[in-house]
């Protein structure tokens, strides 16, 4: 910690290093090692603000307008997710049923739950949307192509979006303050890491996936020599 | 190097392992469309259908055409002859798609952003808006004026935003935008052979805004890599010449430069052909493709 | 222990170490840029299910077919339907801009009652039953002092139950006053009545003529139906049928056709008779049609008499030489076709003009035949019982019309709107008290717009049933807005020079957005608050219940199909015709004098105004009751419209004399008013002659179209035809100054 200017010093006056003052010496020592305290405290100072503060503060927490059971709701129909989250005709993907498609079989409360009776007073016989928070939903850039990934790849639902088929309660959505996009796209783990394929849904998780998949869809692009922009991209 | 070459090479990356699945794979499609100059009336609807499929901005004063957004723009051309044997002659300039040698297009080669690429599968040059950074290098290596930056961020006035398709992404200040072909239109047609079980978008299931709007049926759209489709057909494109059309009515723009694009133009006069391309005083046209 | 700079540098390098270690920076940093990428204040479109619903475009008199695609309902894309009889597919660009007029900004949101001076744009929100309730207590005090007659209403068509329910509810009232916005189809239909002694419309059969003559139709700027004429034109070019156009100005039709016959303005009437000059003088002419169905023949051949090749070629300006060329050539063509109608055909022209075409087509015989020019009668009625007319309405009825039409003078035109600011200037008619005015714009699409607010400024109450907020509307007492054409029902019959009996339907794509009702309905709704006779003509709950009642078995296959065409309907050259000789007339009772009189001249001094202004027609402009959306103002090129300016078209020779260079700025003045304008020097226009687009100028709607450039219309005024009545208006005298 010492200085060029100090260090020249030194030979200088060599009688005043031998002879010198070994209070300084000491005073220095322990001055190192509370310096040192001062990094460490700093460092995990930062550290905890970085790792555990700002996750915090970057997400809000939203709570779904109704508690949702997955669970519930697959033991009752007949073709898993596909009976409520299907390919139209037209091999557009119809995502988060509509109030219309709800009614189907919500035209009178059913069961005894609480949230089917919010869900009936508020929405069915109020003729409102409900308001859902979407958890994968990606910006407005990207074309995500259902039909490809379930059809052409036959790829299993769970591969992106987990278990939350068996889920018997909508987690709490978490929106990023900065970009208002859900914290399923980055992930729950804060550096990025992550276990499982559905764990994060950036560009980077799509493209690395669409690198093992090979095929003349992912490797048409002549700047990247991988999947051209236009294939997820609108 | 022909481009089936190209296109051959970036298929063999795939060997040893698992060609993916469904629509489209192993075609390698090079969409392109041949207008008819004869039968261009000039009436602007491909420019209108261009905009509102493609959620195209605009502004108070649209007359400064520089900075007026028309990712599909209809030229006047005229003869130079004074009254009365003046001749006129209307041009829609697209993107011109081009292929340059391998899918270096002017654009494409110059792009620091990776925001602009080829696509071998389509022959579409694309752009993405939210990875472009607005350098507008692109816009100076066109040379068909295809590229626009928009200075301004779009707006829309209260209520007109709701003819917004999702099918586009509106654009943001600071970026450049083009013709895509109507990419939007391939996505959702591939996602319809996806769930027909058929293994290609058929001619009629993609088409561009402007080709399907046209009143006059002078724009034609299609494969320019599948001989039963009608651009094929109109422009004959001669793939050891880079494309260079067969057809003697036929001619791309500035063909000469080694853009090998992929809009063709079709006109019975002499002088609208020659304005395709910088003739020498005595030189003929047709002689490109080099 | 002492706490020293050292102490806290350390702390800052730990720190930094600390972040540096932990995912804030690189989240940071992805996420800002995230956000750069997808500003929140650009729209993001919300995605969902997507429709397609067929429906009608009635923007134009065109009726094309449209498809809209929807996503949850929210119209998005306006489509040309695929196999529509009108357009195949195709569509126009007024067309595709169709959903920035349904959510455009100028939309009259909710009943209007003005509260500020006329024109000042104060207004008064009222409710539908106080709007109904007002306009009606007008009507019931006009109909009781005796003056129902007074009462007018303007509309662009006169054809479908809208037009019809409006006619009826004049007629309930007392007043014979319904006018119909003047356009080429009003000379057509006179023209076809002294011809052929019918009522009803024209039609081309454009699709199988291999000669297309036109007198300046702007056959590909937007005349008739204009996608159709664009199929026509692509066919002819495929098919190799000839087009030759005769116009002052190289417009798109005339640069497209093979030949550009480049004619004097306003004489193409005399061009007409010219080549039938030749036609007969050689002999050229179809000697078994004229002989075997034609009465007049003797009077037509007297009146050629003063149109030599020689004489026309100095009226016209057109060589001998091509008088007689495109004589041999209209002759020798196997379905040649004269086509009549200036430009958009907005301005119905003289009676002279179309009768000299109309002889061309009877020469050749090419009436009612294939590739020919057909009469297509009107239809029947509406279905609907008679109006017990009582007293009030009865004697309201026997008044003359207030535009003179059908009486004295004009005994066989059916409405003559364009007289209306002489005749209320003059104080000659009994004025006007009321006046409605749906689908029509006239304060901004008839010549001379001051003269015609002025005749309007002297009515009491105006009430407009606009959609938006258009020079008429701003100018009404009261704005009942009807819903877009994307909101509503309608029957659109089409004639636009289709040679087939075509009714279209226009279809709701999506619910009203604001709180605007159907005309119709309104009309039922201000009968039905009137007293009994009035009331009773309207015995309809609304007016869903009265189209369907109207179009009886053609509902069906209109709900299913979107558009009805008429299968038994062809044209039988051996029918004969409807006139007292039951032969063609080419002149009928007028006599050969309609011929030989001198062609309308264009208003002005020729030594104070040297040039002609001549207004043109293109496609990117709008010059009806519709304003332009900003998708065409964008397409208009920087040749027409720079900033604020437009851009007068003249020839390079023009420009010197008046020492003018190419984008220069100009004053422009007729008799009739003055404007700037700059320049574009064009070798594509007669020397003399100023080329001015038709479609800008408004005062009216949104910042994307008010204020830019000058409406052609207030720089002329109307001509009218001596016999007909008719607007014969082509141009204006001008001079053009260095600004």
């Amino acid at each position: 910690m010492s200085t060029v200017d100090e260090q020249a010093k030194v030979p200088d006056s060599p009688a005043g290093a031998e002879t010198g003052a070994p209070p300084a010496e000491a005073a220095d020592e322990s001055s190192g090692s509370f310096i040192f305290l001062f990094f460490i405290i700093g460092f995990f100072a930062a550290a905890i603000l970085g790792w555990v503060v700002f996750p915090k503060v970057l997400y809000s927490t939203q709570y779904q307008p109704i508690d949702f059971s997955h669970a519930e709701h697959v033991e009752m129909v007949d073709e898993g997710c596909e009976s409520c989250h299907y390919l139209r005709e037209d091999g557009s993907f119809s995502g988060v049923p509509t109030l219309a498609e709800c009614i189907d079989c919500h035209e009178e409360i059913n069961g005894d739950s609480e949230d089917e009776r919010i869900f009936y007073e508020e929405y069915v016989a109020k003729d409102r949307e409900v308001p859902w928070l979407v958890y994968s939903r990606q910006p407005d850039c990207v074309f995500f192509s259902h039909a490809a990934h379930i059809v052409g790849a036959e790829m299993e639902c769970a591969t992106c979006h987990g278990d939350i088929g068996e889920s018997d309660s909508l987690k709490p959505y978490q929106e990023n303050r900065i970009t208002g996009y859900s914290r399923d796209i980055w992930g729950y783990n804060i550096a990025g890491f992550k276990r499982n394929t559905w764990d994060r849904m950036k560009m980077d998780d799509c493209s690395d996936c669409h690198q093992e998949a090979g095929g003349v869809a992912h490797s048409s692009s002549v700047q990247t020599q991988r999947g051209a922009c236009f294939v997820c991209h609108k | 190097m022909t481009s089936a070459q190209t296109h051959t090479e970036n298929g063999a990356q795939t060997d040893g392992k698992p060609v993916a699945h469904g629509a489209d794979n192993g075609h390698l499609h090079k969409y392109g469309m041949v207008i008819d100059l004869d039968k261009c009336t000039g009436c602007g609807a491909c420019m209108v259908a261009c905009m509102s499929e493609n959620n195209v901005p605009f502004r108070d004063d649209e007359t400064d055409k520089l900075t007026s957004i028309t990712w599909m723009r209809v030229y006047k051309l005229t003869n130079g002859k004074p009254y009365p044997d003046n001749d006129v002659c209307y041009l829609p300039r697209p993107c011109q798609h081009c292929e340059g040698h391998a899918g270096h297009s002017p654009c494409v080669s110059v792009c620091p952003a990776t925001a602009t690429d080829y696509s071998t599968e389509t022959g579409i040059v694309s752009q993405i808006y939210t990875r472009c950074f607005g350098c507008r290098y692109c816009m100076a290596a066109c040379p068909y004026h295809a590229r626009y930056f928009n200075w301004w961020d779009p707006v829309w006035p209260d209520g007109m935003e709701k003819y917004l398709s999702p099918n586009v992404s509106p654009r943001m200040r600071g970026v450049v935008e083009k013709c895509n072909f109507c990419f939007q239109r391939y996505q959702l047609a591939k996602d319809k052979v996806y769930v027909d079980g058929e293994s290609t978008v058929s001619e009629e299931a993609y088409q561009t805004a402007c080709t399907q709007a046209c009143p006059a049926g002078a724009i034609t759209f299609g494969d320019l890599n599948n001989p039963e489709h009608l651009v094929h057909q109109l422009a004959q494109p001669d793939d050891h010449h880079h494309g260079h059309p067969r057809n003697p009515n036929a001619f791309r723009l500035l063909e000469r430069l080694g853009t090998n694009t992929k809009v063709y133009y079709v006109s019975s006069r002499e002088w609208v052909r020659r304005a395709g391309d910088n003739y020498l005083p005595d030189e003929q046209t047709g002689g490109g493709g080099h | 222990m002492k706490i020293d700079r050292r102490c806290f540098l350390s702390f800052a390098i730990g720190g930094a170490a600390g972040t540096a270690l932990s995912p804030l920076p690189w989240k940071l940093t992805d996420d800002s840029s995230i956000w750069s990428q997808m500003w929140p204040w650009t729209p993001v479109p919300p995605d969902g299910e997507s429709t397609y619903d067929h429906s009608t475009c009635t923007l134009c008199p065109g009726g094309c077919g449209i498809t809209v695609r929807s996503i949850d309902g929210r119209a998005i894309k306006i489509e040309g339907r695929d196999g529509h009889p009108v357009n195949q597919g195709g569509i126009c660009p007024l067309g595709l801009a169709g959903l920035q007029l349904l959510y455009g900004p100028t939309r009259v949101k909710a009943p209007l009652k003005r509260v500020g001076e006329r024109g000042a744009g104060k207004w008064q929100r009222i409710s539908w039953e106080s709007a109904v309730a007002e306009i009606a207590e007008t009507l019931a005090g006009l109909r009781s002092s005796g003056q129902a007659h007074t009462v007018a209403a303007i509309s662009s068509r006169n054809r479908g139950t809208v037009a019809a329910l409006m006619e009826r509810f004049l007629t309930a009232l007392g007043s014979p006053n319904f006018l119909r916005m003047p356009t080429m189809e009003d000379a057509q239909e006179l023209g076809l009545y002294i011809n052929q002694g019918i009522l009803g419309s024209v039609g081309y059969d454009f699709e199988n003529s291999d000669f297309v003559l036109s007198f300046g139709a702007g056959l590909i700027d937007g005349w008739g139906a204009p996608v159709r004429m664009f199929l026509a034109k692509s066919a002819w070019q495929d098919a190799g049928a000839k087009v030759v156009q005769i116009e002052s100005r190289f417009s798109n039709t005339a640069a497209k056709a093979d030949q550009w016959v480049n004619i004097r303005p306003g004489s193409e009437a005399d061009l007409a008779l010219g080549i039938a000059h030749v036609l007969v003088a050689e002999e050229l002419y179809d000697t078994s049609f004229v002989g075997r169905h034609t009465a007049d023949f003797d009077a037509f051949q007297a009146a050629l008499a003063d149109y030599t090749p020689d004489a026309v070629a100095t009226t016209t300006g057109v060589s001998v030489e091509t008088i007689a060329a495109l004589a041999k050539a209209f002759a020798e063509a196997a379905s040649p076709v004269a086509v009549y109608g200036r430009g958009k055909g907005q301005v119905p022209g003289s009676l002279k003009e179309v009768l000299a075409v109309t002889a061309l087509n009877a020469l050749v015989g090419n009436i009612n035949q294939p590739g020919g020019m057909w009469a297509i009668p009107e239809g029947e009625g509406m279905p609907w019982p008679d109006i017990e007319t009582d007293a009030v309405a009865a004697e309201g009825l026997q008044k003359p019309r207030i535009d003179g039409a059908g009486t004295g003078k004009f005994p066989n035109s059916r409405y003559l709107l364009n007289r209306l600011p002489a005749v209320l200037a003059e104080g000659s008619g009994y004025g006007l008290k009321a006046l409605f005015i749906e689908d029509a714009n006239p304060l901004y699409s008839l010549p001379d717009t001051v003269a015609m607010q002025a005749a309007f400024a002297q009515i009491p109450t105006i009430v407009s049933f606009a959609s938006h907020m258009d020079e008429t509307a701003a100018f009404a007492d009261y704005i009942l807005p009807n819903h877009v054409y994307l909101e509503r029902y309608e029957d659109v019959v089409v004639t636009a020079g289709l040679n087939t009996r075509t009714i279209g339907l226009a279809q709701p794509i999506m619910a009203p957005l604001y709180n605007t009702q159907h005309v119709g309905d309104t009309l039922i709704q201000l009968a039905q608050a009137m007293d009994e006779p009035v009331a009773a003509a309207f015995p309809w709950e609304d007016y869903q219940t009265c189209l369907e009642e109207s179009l009886g078995d053609n509902w069906d296959t209109l709900e299913e199909e979107g558009v009805w065409t008429d299968e038994s309907f062809a044209a039988d050259p051996e029918a004969g015709f409807e006139t007292t000789s039951g032969d063609f007339e080419f002149v009928g009772d007028l006599g050969a004098d309609v011929l030989t009189a001198a062609t309308a001249a264009a208003e002005g001094d020729a030594t104070a105004y040297p040039l002609l202004l001549v207004p043109y027609d293109i496609m990117r402009l709008v010059s009806s009751r519709v304003g332009a959306p900003p998708f065409m103002i964008k397409t208009v090129p920087d040749t027409i419209l720079k900033g604020q300016d437009i851009l007068v078209e003249i020839n390079p020779q023009t420009a010197q004399a008046a020492g003018l260079a190419d984008g220069k700025g100009a004053s422009l003045e007729t008799p009739r008013g003055r404007a700037r304008v700059k320049v574009h020097l064009s070798e594509g226009i007669q020397p003399g002659v100023i080329a001015m687009a038709r479609g800008l100028g408004h005062t009216a709607f949104d910042k994307y179209l008010a204020d830019k450039g000058v409406n052609v219309n207030s720089l002329m005024g109307a001509v009218i035809d001596p016999v007909s009545g008719y607007d014969a208006v082509w141009g204006i005298r001008a001079k053009l100054m260095r600004a």
